[in-house]
């Protein structure tokens, strides 16, 4: 039983969705629940993806593979995690802020995301602050990610925050930061939760915060 | 545009479109098309070469060297060298035969037989390694100056057999611990089963010599096996100005008999040992190499042979031969291109520095004459390593410049342009304001196209902090621990190990009395 477990986390880290989606079927076939190919199989592959990234042995378009594998796996899950009332790790609505057409940023921290298991809410670029409002009344996230590429945008986080404070949604949602000219001392400063410096600590963040929960 | 073959159209249709026909494919054909691969160096016009090429000449025809050895002398005269006393002048002739005589490319094995550590000399390839004789060396525990032991030996083989960009191997030392003649063979013992990558050995007489070239053609099981995959090289220097030493010249016809490839590099220093002016050194030295390119051909024509050298200025206030001088690769830039233009591979000099430490200008000096080595191309680019101009061999030098090596190398290679690295399919699927990091293009490139370091570090601010806000130093430090705790390098054969036994109990005998 263990042997498709390993072979479905091996075809997350060889970033193959064929083999993952084909993987999970027959892992299905053989009554294995979807809760328990997703945590002792893809899971762990995907985790395996994630050390081996911070260690340099592998590198961005990989770990994009690896997250398009996990994307195959749970598309073949999430019919029977739905029906037996197991949810995602996590929802994150993300979006780049008003004034900033910069999207690959925040689609990098949205491909990785996926691949860690979470939902993913994305509201496109140039988002203002009424956008991630009426979003996360719609969408109900766990996390809010904001992204900006340019220092004369940034300062759209801070409104944007404040409208989410304004509608009375700042503690229902953890809220984080990221993208060029961010650090942490600036996220503090706006009342944002967390910080991310680049695609993975954004990951790592929301896990954070959703284990936190 | 796509690299998939096209497929035929074929169908049942009695109205079909015109198939393809061979004719287009011919038609996109290119005609007259020119490419570079890597970025091109290049200093002295053709002219200027020829004008030092018949300096050289000149200079071996009308001055000529003192050969202080009697057989060498005889063989010169022979082969049809004018010999009065101990002064032999070369008729140009000898000397352009000599040069035909030697081979541009040929290649040095790995005595394992693993091809990634074989090196093949020819045009354009730049190889690196460190160099020999250091009395002093940084202890890899204490990081202090002290003078360099045996032990030290099999931790320069195996840190040169882990780096990826060091191709060839010198000990950064004389062994201090054991007999003072000895020095030279306990130095090849201890490299010889510690790396596969091909030895460049020295020695202090033609019994070292021996000792050595027992233990290299053990592994390659016999002589006649050696000479089809030589698998080190021989190392002799002659004496600026314009001597041949009798050890030079001893050892050079023990390894022209034994067709061991020869490289024969003189260190005159501009302004002390040779005239002050770069085409001057360059003319003087270039002599002093062919003086024992001329004797090596005579004995075995074909030899592969190397000119060289360690070609920099006296520094005129310490008076130091300086190892990271701008003029040291300028002056080995010329020499290179000589070489190049005279049909003969080069020792090259880069990756070394007259800094006494680990610190900035170590790495400003390396880095340089390393990068401009591999630029020239440089065939075996030696002394990397080298701190205290040549007073002290470090690994962790060494280290810094196999990154450094990896960096200019990525230059060197170059940028390849045909259809598909153009990239206009990708670049059209993306559009305006997407992106490429899930391209098949980039899949399929980033990991060739782009350099990877080792120890340059790139993370933002809160990783490195993370990793505990690690300097460069102190990253070289730890690979070059890792590398020593983790490499194995391949086995030598058994028998191999019991010649090695036997040439150094012989030599302790020999030296007893």
């Amino acid at each position: 039983m263990s042997r498709v477990y390993e072979r479905i986390g091996t075809a997350i880290m060889e970033g193959d969705p064929e083999k993952t989606a084909k993987l999970a079927e027959r892992g299905l076939k053989q009554g294995l629940s979807a809760k328990d190919i997703l945590d002792n199989g893809m899971v762990v592959g995907m985790g395996e993806v994630g050390v081996r990234f911070k260690a340099g042995d592998m590198f961005v378009p990989e770990v994009l593979m690896s997250a398009d594998a996990m994307q195959a796996g749970l598309g073949v899950l999430r019919p029977e995690l739905l029906a037996s009332g197991v949810q995602l790790i996590g929802k994150v609505l993300m979006g780049t802020v008003k004034g900033d057409l910069h999207d690959i940023g925040k689609n990098l921290v949205n491909m990785m995301c996926e691949g860690a298991g979470f939902d993913i809410v994305d509201i496109g670029f140039n988002a203002d602050p009424e956008k991630f409002v009426e979003a996360i009344k719609e969408h109900q996230p766990d996390v809010v990610g904001m992204s900006a590429m340019l220092t004369t945008t940034m300062r759209a986080m801070a409104y944007t925050i404040k409208a989410i404070e304004e509608a009375g949604l700042r503690d229902r949602v953890k809220i984080m930061v990221g993208g060029a000219p961010v650090d942490a001392a600036f996220a503090e400063r706006i009342g944002a939760d967390g910080y991310g410096s680049n695609a993975t600590a954004g990951v790592d963040l929301a896990q954070e915060f959703v284990s936190a929960a | 545009m796509k690299v998939k073959a096209k497929r035929r159209k074929l169908s049942l249709n009695l109205n079909p479109e015109p198939e393809p026909s061979i004719k287009e494919e011919v038609l996109s054909m290119r005609t007259n098309y020119r490419t570079n691969t890597g970025v091109r160096f290049e200093m002295l016009s053709q002219d200027q070469l020829q004008e030092l090429v018949d300096g050289v000449l000149h200079l071996l025809e009308y001055t000529g060297l003192d050969v202080y050895h009697d057989e060498g002398r005889e063989i010169l005269k022979d082969a049809g060298a004018w010999v009065d006393g101990l002064r032999v002048r070369l008729p140009s002739y000898l000397v352009r035969r000599s040069l035909d005589l030697a081979p541009r490319s040929f290649t040095i094995w790995a005595r394992d037989g693993n091809p990634e550590h074989d090196i093949h000399i020819g045009p354009g390839r730049a190889h690196f390694g460190p160099g020999p004789t250091c009395p002093n060396f940084i202890d890899v525990e204490t990081l202090e100056r002290r003078p360099y032991v045996k032990a030290d030996v099999p931790v320069v083989a195996k840190t040169v057999d882990g780096l990826p960009n060091i191709d060839f191997c010198e000990s950064l030392g004389t062994v201090n611990d054991v007999h003072h003649e000895l020095g030279a063979l306990y130095e090849f013992a201890g490299m010889f089963p510690n790396t596969s990558k091909p030895i460049v050995a020295w020695s202090y007489d033609r019994f070292d010599s021996a000792g050595i070239h027992e233990i290299a053609v053990s592994e390659a099981g016999g002589q006649g096996a050696f000479e089809r995959r030589p698998n080190y090289v021989h190392y002799c220097e002659p004496l600026s100005p314009l001597v041949s030493t009798f050890e030079a010249i001893d050892k050079l016809i023990f390894a022209a008999r034994h067709r061991v490839p020869l490289i024969f590099t003189p260190c005159p220093i501009a302004g002390g040992t040779a005239p002050v002016t770069a085409a001057g050194i360059i003319t003087q030295g270039a002599a002093e190499s062919w003086m024992g390119l001329t004797l090596a051909q005579a004995i075995q024509p074909g030899l592969p042979f190397f000119m060289g050298g360690v070609y920099s200025v006296m520094d005129m206030s310490s008076m130091i031969l300086a190892y990271g001088a701008p003029e040291l690769s300028l002056m080995m830039a010329g020499l290179t291109e000589l070489a190049h233009f005279a049909g003969l591979p080069l020792w090259q000099t880069g990756g070394c520095t007259d800094s006494k430490t680990f610190d900035e200008q170590a790495i400003i000096e390396g880095s340089l004459s390393a990068y401009l080595s591999a630029l020239t191309g440089g065939d075996l680019t030696h002394d990397v390593g080298y701190t205290e101009s040549a007073m002290t061999g470090s690994v962790f030098q060494l280290a810094a410049m196999d990154e450094s090596i990896g960096y200019s190398r990525r230059i060197t290679r170059g940028i390849e342009v045909n259809e598909d690295t153009l990239a206009v399919d990708a670049i059209h699927n993306v559009g305006p304001n997407g992106h490429y990091l899930r391209e098949e293009h980039t899949r399929r490139h980033y990991r060739t196209e782009f350099w990877y370091p080792k120890l340059c570090d790139r993370r933002n601010y809160e990783e490195w902090e993370m990793m505990g806000k690690t300097s460069f130093k102190e990253r070289t430090v730890a690979r070059v621990r890792d590398i020593l705790a983790t490499q194995q390098p391949s086995p030598i054969k058994p028998e191999t190990e019991a010649v090695i036994q036997k040439a150094l109990s012989e030599a302790e005998e020999r030296v007893k009395e």
